[in-house]
């Protein structure tokens, strides 16, 4: 009779408390995903009523006839190796500021303190920093007698120009992670290698390292993802311009769907964009255990 | 574990000890050169909110402004509807951190507590969740959003970022497995049933995760300039960021001062949670990535 009860009571808690939130996930999490595989097989606009099913159509124009989509995920690529490159410093800085020199405590809360910053403001700022005109990089060259530089209006530097924006703003929660990972690394690992006098770099690389292993790989899988994932800063800085060097693989699927009403290859892109985020990351892990 | 504390703080002055006084003073000179471009883009926006236009032209950005001329401000103020913005983002956040946590916080103790169809099911959700693209599938959710209605309403960032965050699932699920089951089990000796069990032990005893998970959940969606935009083009449902993304191309507070002063306004929320909240947010972002 008892046991019964609980039993009753346990269903009762599970129907009341996991009704509300699955519906909410199948609603918005699994079902979009489904319609998005399903759409990506259509060429359907976005606003008529019947989708028509065009097969792989779609992923062959992706993939055979569309070199700006190529030239878009070439431009995340350099927010990938930028943000690649600068890991081992985020690592370095993390490690310095886990020993407490005097004032890290304030040196922590000023990394990280981008991260926090609303990314339109962000992009306000360096909007003024860029601009050609009155813009304080240019100044500062003009100051020191050199050529001013076209910082989002040449097509060969934006990228570099709005991956800066990208590592001024991200870089600090790369830091954070890594800072927290030392923390959480037990003590007498660390003490054991002092007094076997090992220097503060060969303590670093062999003994610190290797245990923090876990948390570069997702550091590392984070990149991969937002970096292919980029949208915001290019979108409100340049608009992906001038004439779309600009445009990263989301900027450009977002423009198919919302823009050029192709909601059917945007579909297909957005599945693309997952399966390279998946191959790439498996890669770069497979790459990374290799050395570690 | 204050003991242990107490021990990880004396190693790490024996580190810094050992490493000599001279790497003190370069630590120290590259913590001031990373701080300095993390302030300074920071700082000439705020000294051009104060300036006039020609005198961005004459001025070095980095001269502070002569008068704290509030000029920009009032500018901003008058041909953007800044209140409207800032009521929208804060119904936003209320109402996604509110709703958010209950319904995490009950889908968590139902996958720490019990045993259930669904429960594999969820866990392959999470696995899901990591590895869409979350920008691109925004797409297909898109005519979801159009066809139940709630499109251009502030209905739909709300269902986003309150029914379809997985990750604070995730977390809330770690958190909930750190409470022994015995707790529940004394409880329910003394003939608690398990909603008592639910909202008088294990909801009180989650609130410090509840609040290191709310504050993170504020900052996000304060700061999301996405969503907002895709959802709710009408004027009168900006939210701080794509009122601040309006403010670029508006030709009344496009130009140099009044976007900085538009900046400046809109950064301040989630600079204000920082500067009190900044011990729960480092915990926070801790408990996502090293607790695996």
């Amino acid at each position: 009779m008892f046991k019964n009860n609980v039993k009753m009571q346990k269903n009762l808690v599970l129907v009341t408390f996991l009704f509300i939130p699955t519906i909410l996930i199948s609603l918005f999490m699994i079902y979009p995903l489904i319609r998005l595989v399903a759409l990506s097989f259509t060429s359907w606009d976005g606003l008529s009523l019947t989708k028509t099913f065009v097969g792989l159509t779609n992923f062959k124009k992706i993939l055979f006839d569309s070199p700006e989509v190529w030239v878009s995920l070439k431009n995340n690529g350099i927010y990938f190796v930028g943000h690649l490159l600068f890991i081992p410093i985020e690592l370095f800085l993390a490690f310095l500021l886990d020993q407490r020199v005097r004032y890290s405590k304030m040196f922590k809360t000023i990394t990280f303190l981008p991260y926090m910053i609303n990314t339109v403001a962000v992009c306000c700022m360096f909007i003024f920093l860029y601009s050609s005109q009155d813009g304080v990089l240019n100044s500062m060259l003009q100051f020191f007698h050199m050529d001013k530089i076209g910082w989002l209006s040449d097509p060969n530097i934006v990228n570099y120009s709005l991956t800066g924006v990208s590592l001024w703003k991200f870089s600090g929660i790369h830091i954070i992670l890594f800072l927290a990972a030392f923390q959480s690394l037990p003590t007498d690992m660390i003490e054991a290698s002092i007094i076997d006098g090992a220097s503060t770099f060969k303590q670093f690389y062999h003994i610190v390292l290797p245990n923090i292993k876990p948390v570069v790989e997702i550091v590392l899988f984070l990149n991969v993802r937002g970096a292919l994932q980029i949208f915001d800063i290019p979108y409100v800085m340049t608009s992906g311009g001038p004439n779309h060097a600009s445009e990263t693989f989301t900027v450009q699927t977002i423009n198919t769907a919302f823009q050029y009403q192709n909601f059917g290859l945007a579909c297909a892109m957005a599945i693309v964009l997952m399966i390279i985020i998946i191959i790439f990351s498996i890669i770069q892990k497979k790459l990374f255990n290799l050395k570690g | 574990m204050e003991a242990n504390l107490e021990i990880k703080k004396e190693t790490t002055i024996n580190i810094t000890r050992r490493s000599g006084s001279g790497g003190g003073v370069l630590k120290i000179l590259l913590f001031i050169f990373i701080a300095a471009i993390v302030i300074l883009p920071i700082l000439i926006t705020v000294f051009a909110s104060f300036k006039t236009l020609p005198q961005i032209g004459s001025e070095s950005a980095l001269k502070p402004p002569t008068s704290l001329n509030f000029e920009n401000y009032k500018e901003v103020l008058k041909s953007t509807n800044v209140f409207v913005g800032f009521k929208n983002s804060m119904i936003l956040v209320v109402a996604s951190v509110v709703i958010n946590s209950l319904l995490s916080t009950m889908v968590a103790y139902c996958l720490t507590r019990f045993d259930f169809k669904l429960k594999k099911a969820y866990f392959a959700i999470f696995l899901v969740g990591l590895i869409i693209p979350g920008i691109v599938t925004e797409i297909s959710r898109f005519g979801l959003m159009t066809n139940i209605g709630v499109y251009d309403t502030l209905l739909a960032p709300i269902l986003i970022y309150a029914g379809a965050d997985l990750m604070q699932i995730y977390i809330y699920n770690q958190f909930l497995q750190q409470i022994p089951v015995s707790v529940d089990e004394s409880a329910m000796m003394d003939g608690a049933s398990y909603f008592t069990i639910y909202w008088r032990i294990i909801f009180p005893m989650v609130i410090p995760a509840t609040a290191t998970l709310g504050i993170l959940k504020a900052v996000d969606v304060l700061n999301d300039m996405y969503i907002p935009f895709l959802y709710m083009p009408g004027e009168e449902h900006r939210t701080l960021s794509t009122l601040l993304f309006n403010c670029i191309t508006d030709p009344r507070t496009s130009s140099i001062p009044k976007l900085s002063a538009a900046a400046v306004i809109v950064m301040i929320p989630t600079l204000v949670i920082y500067f009190i909240f900044q011990k729960y947010i480092f915990s926070g972002i801790a408990a996502g990535a090293v607790k695996e």
